[in-house]
């Protein structure tokens, strides 16, 4: 009978999951990941606009992925097709922690702010974020890379705000805030000097998690066809571009839907690595 | 002890003796009024966002559709077939009053949206909902078997898969599941072949699509339900459970689920607009005729108005699930907020 832990204990203490202490080894696979994908395109062996081989070639010669749909090399269109994903999601992902984190931080000392950033997080959870981010690139033609960054970037702040917002609250309860707040200090310096240089750990956390879900959203927008257009090079619009042939050659659609769903998951490792332990807040709001 | 058992058996609803009934049916009756209130007024709002994001943004429909050596004759007329050529306000009142009455608008094309959406809709809805029903019985099923055992090898087993799977993107699920089970052993079909009134012609066609959306959300729920359950273990109402011999499966059926049940049904409820925007691309892959394919004629076409449309219909389902969710909690709660 193991369901509940130990009953000698009236309390047991935060639940340590094993290797949550030393987050490095989890974080590195990520790291590793992104590197070679941001410097994917000078380590390519062929062209990537360039027919090599026969459309859809199998895998052999100097292809060692085959071709896709008009010959050109899979394995050079994966190295250079991952870094525009990347450097879009980093940036969402940034955006979005820095917007969280000064507006969290205020809603924690501003319990008004507080309540219209939860009602907008209420209202947002009723737009699916695929949904989210077709209604603002087609109502906005001309916004190209601009337009997906930005409904990426409104659809993921409400919830992110929420969790800086939790973990700013027993912060902003703290007796220094407190003895600042009644020195008369303003608004901007509580937030920046006070409250969120604890919140490090927090917001560490919360970029990673930001960034796997900036992934998912930036793939899957590629995948609709409104990201990178051809000829350009892109893992998710290879997988849409080559599924025709997955016949063929497999590995035209097999080879970047890989590379997509190692990014996903090495970054989801790191940032649930990343997650503080605090006992009760077993639940990672994304 | 035996407070605490009879007060572990009350968080039941619907067990041991309801006190003072008349009140408490009317309080009852008084949260779900407030809850319903709340959630229309919510849904009110995302349409009112959805106006203001399509009217704000720069370029309309009128524009977007234009064809190249169309003369502003063209473009004013289709602007007048559209009413994008009346005030604003005039507009947002047509827009907001025309949903309840289910007008969602008229395409960037001069069409009905309602009209576009009214056979693939309900292919999405049936897709979603088993998506959902999927993810309920699995992520409660092995959220269950995981916690039964505690830092055990099948709750470390579990606890990684979930984790490996939460983040993928459905299509990369989608592609690699076609490309096991429908190209390389032909188990199941790789695409949706439709009968005359548009449904699918058969059960096979919907597992591969189901499973992908599903997939990536029972890891999600996985660990919601797990954390749930390690939550409610503590309670001082399951030691007392235990204390009292009775067996594992009552414990998790009578005390560990109905505590954890609330918690278990917002995460599931919070899925559905997950299972709901994948389902787009999950049914492009697959070619099931749902809203997936009416949604990337619009991408093509610059169809704004059209996916005004369909966020709208998308959130009033959501809007109905959370709503069960809503309900879940408050009876569960019985009376207690």
């Amino acid at each position: 009978m193991t369901v509940p832990t130990s009953t000698a204990h009236p309390v047991p203490p935060a639940r340590r999951l094993p290797g949550r202490r030393r987050p490095a080894p989890r974080v590195l696979p990520a790291l590793l990941l992104i590197a070679l994908t941001l410097a994917g395109p000078w380590l390519v062996p062929h062209a990537i606009d360039v027919p090599v081989t026969a459309p859809y070639a199998e895998p052999g010669g100097d292809a060692p992925f085959g071709g896709d749909q008009l010959g050109r090399d899979v394995l050079s269109r994966v190295l250079a097709g991952g870094r525009e994903l990347v450097v879009t999601s980093l940036l969402v992902a940034v955006l979005v922690t820095a917007v969280a984190a000064v507006l969290g931080a205020v809603s924690a000392l501003r319990p008004a702010v507080g309540r219209i950033v939860e009602r907008t997080a209420d209202v947002l959870m009723l737009l699916p974020a695929v949904l989210g981010i077709l209604l603002v690139t087609l109502s906005w033609p001309d916004g190209g890379r601009l337009a997906v960054v930005t409904a990426a970037v409104v659809l993921g702040v409400p919830y992110a705000v929420r969790l800086v917002a939790g973990a700013a609250a027993p912060v902003a309860a703290s007796g220094y805030v407190e003895a600042a707040a009644v020195g008369g200090e303003r608004l901007g310096h509580l937030v920046v000097r006070e409250v969120l240089p604890n919140l490090r750990a927090t917001l560490l956390a919360l970029f990673g998690l930001r960034f796997v879900a900036a992934v998912y959203l930036v793939a899957t927008a590629g995948f609709l066809q409104i990201g990178p257009q051809p000829p350009a090079a892109d893992w998710a619009l290879m997988i849409r571009e080559n599924s025709a042939g997955i016949l063929l050659n497999p590995w035209a659609v097999l080879a970047p839907g890989i590379a997509i769903g190692l990014l996903a998951m090495s970054v989801n490792l790191a940032a649930a690595a990343l997650i503080p332990v605090t006992g009760r807040k077993a639940v990672p709001a994304l | 002890m035996a407070g605490s058992l009879i007060g572990a058996v009350r968080r039941w609803p619907g067990r041991g003796d309801e006190p003072r009934p008349g009140p408490a049916v009317v309080r009852l009756l008084l949260r779900v009024a407030a809850v319903l209130a709340r959630r229309a007024l919510l849904l009110a709002v995302l349409l009112a966002f959805v106006f203001a994001a399509v009217e704000l943004l720069p370029g309309d429909a009128a524009t977007a559709t234009s064809e190249r050596g169309e003369s502003t004759a063209d473009l004013a007329e289709r602007r007048h077939l559209l009413h994008l050529d009346r005030p604003v306000p005039e507009r947002f009142r047509e827009w907001m009053t025309g949903l309840p009455t289910g007008d969602l608008g008229t395409s960037a094309h001069g069409e009905a949206v309602a009209d576009l959406l009214a056979r693939p809709f309900p292919n999405t809805l049936l897709l979603g909902g088993l998506a959902l029903l999927v993810t309920l019985v699995a992520s409660v099923a092995l959220g269950c078997w995981a916690a039964a055992e505690p830092g055990g090898k099948v709750d470390r087993a579990v606890s990684a898969s979930a984790t490996g799977v939460l983040a993928l993107p459905e299509f990369v699920v989608a592609v690699a599941l076609m490309l096991v089970f429908a190209l390389w052993t032909d188990w199941l079909p790789a695409v949706t072949l439709t009968e005359a009134d548009g449904s699918p012609a058969s059960w096979k066609m919907l597992v591969l699509p189901v499973l992908a959306l599903a997939i990536p959300q029972i890891g999600w729920n996985v660990r919601i339900v797990r954390a749930a359950l390690a939550d409610e273990s503590t309670a001082p109402h399951i030691e007392t459970a235990v204390l009292d011999g009775l067996p594992r499966h009552r414990i998790f059926t009578h005390h560990l689920l109905p505590g954890a049940l609330p918690t278990i049904a917002a995460g599931i409820a919070t899925s559905t607009g997950m299972l709901l925007g994948g389902a787009v691309v999950v049914e492009t892959i697959f070619n099931y005729p749902g809203i997936g394919s009416v949604l990337a004629g619009a991408v093509t076409d610059r169809d704004s108005p059209l996916v005004a449309g369909v966020v709208a219909v998308t959130g009033a389902v959501i809007t109905g699930v959370l709503l069960l969710a809503d309900l879940v909690r408050a009876w569960a709660s019985g009376g207690r907020t």
